[in-house]
């Protein structure tokens, strides 16, 4: 293979000066000056009700409110799976915090105190309150013919509900979906995703030991440190700008044509630096909320940015999960049957998240090869705040319960938990979950080269103290980008006079470095030094189309388009040179920005002599040189409906493994992580230093989600939405990190092999430590997170047990 | 809204005076957070960090006298702390994060009168006495008669707090803090306890005190606990019973943060801390 150049570098980032000056711009940090009028939004007190009156007069009377609107004003069903909700609710409110009306006015002060002058009469109406209960209440009852003694999830803590049969969605029916999503109307089922693979009586019958137990994972949210803002300006002949904090600047575009009847080409979505986004700004979240008010108000714009509280109860957070796994095996260690009821807390709107209970479903056996499979993966609506992509989607949540269960059925088989998993972990050409083949599964590599890093097998060091206790724990993970099967990238290359260039993407950079990803490998196959390409911001006017900057999968999926477009201004720029040096295109080579034939470099050409065409004796040829890439994942597709089996249902996989070494204060319950050690195959390593980045990132964030966050909910009203009591990791949290990247399977349709790498990051962190803790003091902790109280209480009742 | 910021004393009173709705704000790491939650808008703010009778810090007659706009983050840099008052100079390091403790002041802890305020316990073991002055003079009185309830203190309108006077354990005695929060640093403590020990020449305690935050609605004494180590050799068992006593005599209660049941078993297990003075006081020193 070719040396690369430019790929495989640790190049500096292109927005670092930016953000580590200060220099960047956020969408609140915008300026509008004396047009810029502020949005506050009324939301609902009650987690359930039904909306008898709204009453804005006295509001509309604060002097400086411009404009209110309600529910009245939008009444169009959006959502990007499942058109299941409206901008403002409607009729009924279904989670505290949701939005009811807002108000347009020329100080947050003025608009402040209009709300609080918005009457609005609610008929409170029953809740729901956990999934199990809300898929089987009375109208939602999961089973024909509920199977006697089936009562395995009573008297869990998270079972909360009293009084079942509330139904959040009477409409769920007439609502419109992706093809592969399976709504149950007349309950709160909003997807039931079905697997049925092999025979699962026969595969639980060959078993020699079998483990069943339930799995539960709390809501969380993704911390961004940037809050979502928006701002919306609407001119005179009705064209909509938006300038957002978004991932998905062409998701906005669409769910807004959709919610007020516009054709896209009049609405424009601006999207500076984003602060983060881990799947909470995907889709759309606050944007909606300030168009209706700017359509009102022509000229001005309209900000609206979300306090910390809007944050955590408005926006999406992490479903919670309810899971209850069964898991078979002989006792030669193979695992033959595995049976898993996933009951996801979607809360009050499942547009997006009934995608996670697809994923989650299809991906039930986790990076094993299980012959026989049962799974139903029911996503409920809940009367909680919006559940909705978080970095993972849906993997963090299901390897919780997975890859505690190997943990489990290995210790009851006296195998070596690492050799048991990598005795069944799916390889080439392996039958995966759905039934078909897998590719490039290279589990057992990322394995082998943890295990001898972090010196599996060797005696584990003595604790810091008498009362502490040292453990260590394992957990792998596979994971595929969860998106339709066409989610489209495309690019456009545009070369300047002085050779440098410039790619327009709607990828976007949040955080993750995908700017300079994406110039990367502009470079690499243009012939460029990095610096001479900058990629561009998103602006839906000017830069072409990408799906949503989700899923792991932009390097893959617009690093293809980037790709495309740069192998297309190469051809370009190759045709004229070759008429320029009179020798054929194929014979020339770019590098450096200088075109010339590698047998005689002493006839060569700048890429800044034939950017806009050359002028020869005879005339001018070529022109300004444009690339153009579009790419669109080819060969997925889709599942059957009643047994979720199919050929290939995604992209790619991307694998991995963690070792966690932590120590637990058997006074306190505190659990401190003192290093983990992570291996990820990658296909190909772009950048190393963002790379390792990326996991250093996934590791705490899966640090923080195993130890700490929990957005405590009491009757849906959150109890902790600020950072004061939801804690995420901080600086003294952060373990020591041992980071391998794996470069064994190059993708095949990926650019230069490169597959996803963000999201797997945070997927075996927590299992991963709750196999160390048990590991160390011989308590297993099913329910996240694992609070130093739980740990605390866990060991009292084992002294108690064993005394 | 006005901000005054006066730089004496003689300054502060008359304003004082003159705007009696008005808010006195320290770090404002408190003050400026509640004025968020509640809306609360007070007409005007005096502010004390430019008071330079409030910032100093001296040995005077065998006590440290410690202004009251002293910040936390000076605390955990003085080396008259750190050597004399462990106790003090571990919970000034443990309380927020960097950023917080340079704005937020010992004065500012102590009114705040959390039960959770991490100055507070190591205060109440030393005996400290808390100085308040107004327009009409001074008085002095102990922290255990200061503090009155959570969020409640004896300060009359019009009244501030000057300093806080610490007095110096004697030479051989052992003082340290214990905290328990949700997570490494920035975290308001769940459980919390500082001790001071006069050891006698066999090894036993002698004088003991102990106080618990987080576990009541003030800072928690428990004299009966107190009285059961004195004059006993702090092994194990001896310590499990005192955990056990101070367990049961806690008045914690259940929040988002953590159940009354955990702060109860941590109230007694850290008092196992103590079972190995010398070590642990390094281990646990954070
Ligand atoms: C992010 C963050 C983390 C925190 N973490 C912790 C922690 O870990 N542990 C902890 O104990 N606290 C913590 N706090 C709370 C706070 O920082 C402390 O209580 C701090 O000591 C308050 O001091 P201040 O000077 O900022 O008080 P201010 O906010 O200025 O004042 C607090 C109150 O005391 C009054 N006041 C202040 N000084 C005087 C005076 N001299 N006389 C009379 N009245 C006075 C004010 O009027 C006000 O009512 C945290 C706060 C924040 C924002």
């Amino acid at each position: 293979m070719a040396e690369h150049r430019v790929l495989g570098k640790s190049v500096l980032r292109q927005d670092a000066v930016d953000k580590v000056t200060g220099a960047a711009l956020f969408v609140d940090d915008i300026q509008f000056g004396p047009t810029l009028l502020h949005a506050k939004i009324l939301r609902s007190p009650h987690p359930h009700a039904r909306i008898i009156s709204i009453d804005t007069a006295e509001a509309a009377k604060v002097p400086g409110v411009k404009a209110i609107v309600t529910g009245r004003d939008c009444r169009h069903y959006i959502g990007l799976y499942l058109a299941d909700r409206t901008v403002y609710a409607s009729d009924k409110v279904r989670f505290v915090g949701e939005p009811v009306a807002g108000v347009a006015a020329d100080s947050i002060e003025a608009a402040n105190a209009a709300v609080k002058l918005i009457k609005v009469a609610y008929e409170p109406l029953p809740g729901v309150f956990d999934p199990v209960s809300g898929a089987r209440g009375r109208e939602g009852l999961v089973h024909e013919t509920p199977a006697a003694g089936d009562l395995w999830w009573q008297g869990l803590s998270c079972i909360k509900t009293k009084s079942p049969g509330a139904l959040l969605h009477e409409n769920l029916g007439e609502y419109q979906c992706a093809p592969f999503i399976h709504p149950v109307p007349g309950t709160n089922i909003s997807n039931h995703f079905k697997l049925r693979k092999g025979d699962i009586d026969r595969g639980f019958a060959a078993a020699d030991v079998i483990v069943e137990n339930v799995y539960t994972l709390p809501h969380i949210q993704h911390s961004q440190i940037e809050p979502h803002s928006a701002v919306a300006h609407v001119d005179r002949a009705g064209k909509v700008t938006l300038w957002a904090s978004s991932q998905s600047p062409n998701a906005v575009r669409k769910l807004i044509a959709t919610a007020f009847e516009l054709p896209m080409n009049k609405i424009r979505v601006i999207t500076p630096y984003v602060g983060g986004g881990f799947g909470g700004k995907a889709g759309v979240t606050c944007e909606a909320l300030v168009v209706p008010l700017a359509m009102r108000l022509p000229g001005y714009h309209v900000k609206l940015t979300l306090t910390r509280e809007e944050v955590f109860q408005a926006t999406f957070v992490r479903q919670g999960l309810v899971a209850r796994l069964k898991t078979g095996a002989d006792k030669t260690g193979r695992l033959v049957a595995m049976e898993a009821e996933l009951f996801w807390d979607g809360g009050a709107y499942t547009e997006y998240g009934v995608n996670i209970t697809r994923s989650g479903g299809y991906c039930s056996s986790g990076p094993y090869e299980i012959p026989n499979i049962k799974t139903d993966s029911y996503c409920v609506y809940t009367n909680h705040p919006v559940g909705g992509p978080m970095r993972g989607f849906g993997m963090p949540e299901i390897h919780w319960g997975i890859e505690q269960q190997m943990d489990i059925i290995a210790e009851k088989l006296g195998l070596d938990p690492l050799a048991f998993r990598r005795m069944n972990a799916l390889r080439e050409g392996s039958l995966g979950a759905f039934g078909g083949p897998m590719e490039g599964a290279t589990l057992a590599d990322t394995i082998d080269a943890v295990a001898a890093k972090c010196g599996w097998g060797a005696p584990v060091p003595p604790a810091s103290a008498p009362h502490k206790v040292r453990g260590r724990g394992m957990a792998c993970m596979y994971k595929a980008p969860s998106m339709p099967p066409n989610a489209q990238s495309s690019a456009i290359l545009k070369l300047n006079e002085d050779g440098t260039v410039h790619v327009l993407t709607t990828a976007m950079e949040i955080g993750q470095g995908s700017l300079t990803a994406l110039a990367q490998i502009a470079a690499e196959e243009l012939g460029v030094a990095v610096d001479k390409v900058v990629v561009t911001l998103p602006d839906t006017d000017y830069t072409p189309y990408e799906w949503q900057t989700v899923a792991s999968r932009i390097s893959y999926s617009a690093g293809n388009a980037v790709l495309a477009a740069a192998r297309d201004a190469k051809a370009q720029l190759l045709a004229v040179a070759a008429q320029v040096l009179a020798i054929p295109a194929a014979e020339l080579v770019i590098e450096d920005g200088q075109v010339f034939p590698p047998a005689n470099p002493a006839r060569r050409l700048a890429v800044s002599d034939i950017a806009m065409g050359y002028l020869l004796p005879e005339g001018a040829i070529g022109g300004p040189v444009i690339g153009r890439g579009s790419f669109i994942p080819a060969g997925i597709t889709g599942l059957d409906k009643d047994t979720g089996q199919g050929d290939k249902p995604a992209a790619f996989w991307t694998y991995g493994t963690q070792v966690a070494d932590i120590e637990v204060d058997t006074r306190t319950g505190e659990i401190t992580v003192l290093k983990v050690t992570a291996a990820y195959e990658v296909g190909k390593v772009i950048n190393p230093a963002m790379c390792k980045g990326q996991v250093q990132g996934g590791i705490v964030q899966g640090l923080g989600s195993a130890l700490y966050e929990h957005l405590v909910l009491a009757e849906g009203k959150p109890l902790n939405s600020d950072f004061v009591d939801y804690k995420i990791p901080a600086a003294t949290d952060t373990p020591e990190m041992d980071i391998i990247l794996l470069e064994t399977s190059p993708q095949a349709d990926g650019p230069f092999g490169v597959k996803g790498i963000a999201e797997p990051t945070m997927v075996p962190t927590a299992p991963a430590i709750a196999n160390a803790v048990y590991n160390a003091v011989g308590v297993r902790i099913t329910d996240l997170p694992l609070s130093a109280e739980k740990v605390l209480a866990a060991l009292k009742k084992k002294q108690a047990r064993e005394s | 809204m006005e901000v005054f910021f006066p730089r004496t004393l003689a300054e502060l009173w008359p304003l004082k005076a003159a705007n009696p709705e008005s808010a006195v704000m320290a770090g404002g790491t408190d003050l400026l957070v509640r004025l968020r939650k509640t809306g609360e808008r007070p007409p005007a703010i005096i502010a004390l960090e430019r008071l330079a009778e409030l910032r100093r810090m001296s040995i005077e007659g065998g006590g440290l006298r410690i202004g009251a706009a002293v910040t936390i983050g000076e605390l955990a840099a003085s080396e008259i702390v750190r050597d004399a008052l462990p106790a003090l100079w571990q919970a000034a390091a443990a309380l927020g994060s960097p950023p917080v403790r340079h704005g937020a002041t010992v004065g500012g802890n102590m009114c705040t009168a959390s039960p959770a305020g991490d100055t507070l316990p190591p205060l109440y073991v030393y005996g400290a006495a808390v100085a308040v002055a107004g327009a009409a003079g001074c008085r002095r009185l102990p922290i255990g008669d200061f503090i009155l309830g959570p969020g409640r203190t004896s300060l009359a309108p019009g009244e501030i707090v000057t300093d806080i006077i610490v007095p110096l354990p004697t030479g051989g005695a052992f003082s340290a803090y214990y905290k328990v929060g949700k997570r490494r640093a920035m975290a308001i403590a769940v459980a919390s306890l500082a001790v001071c020990i006069v050891r006698t020449a066999d090894g036993a305690a002698g004088k003991v005190r102990l106080a618990w935050g987080s576990v009541g609605p003030t800072v928690i004494s428990l004299p009966a606990v107190e009285a059961f180590l004195a004059g006993k050799r702090l092994a194990p068992d001896v310590l499990r019973q005192a955990g056990a006593m101070a367990a049961a005599a806690v008045l914690p209660i259940d929040d988002v943060r953590a159940s009354a049941g955990y702060r109860r078993s941590l109230a007694g297990n850290l008092l196992l801390k103590l079972a190995a003075l010398g070590d642990d006081e390094q281990e646990d020193g954070r």
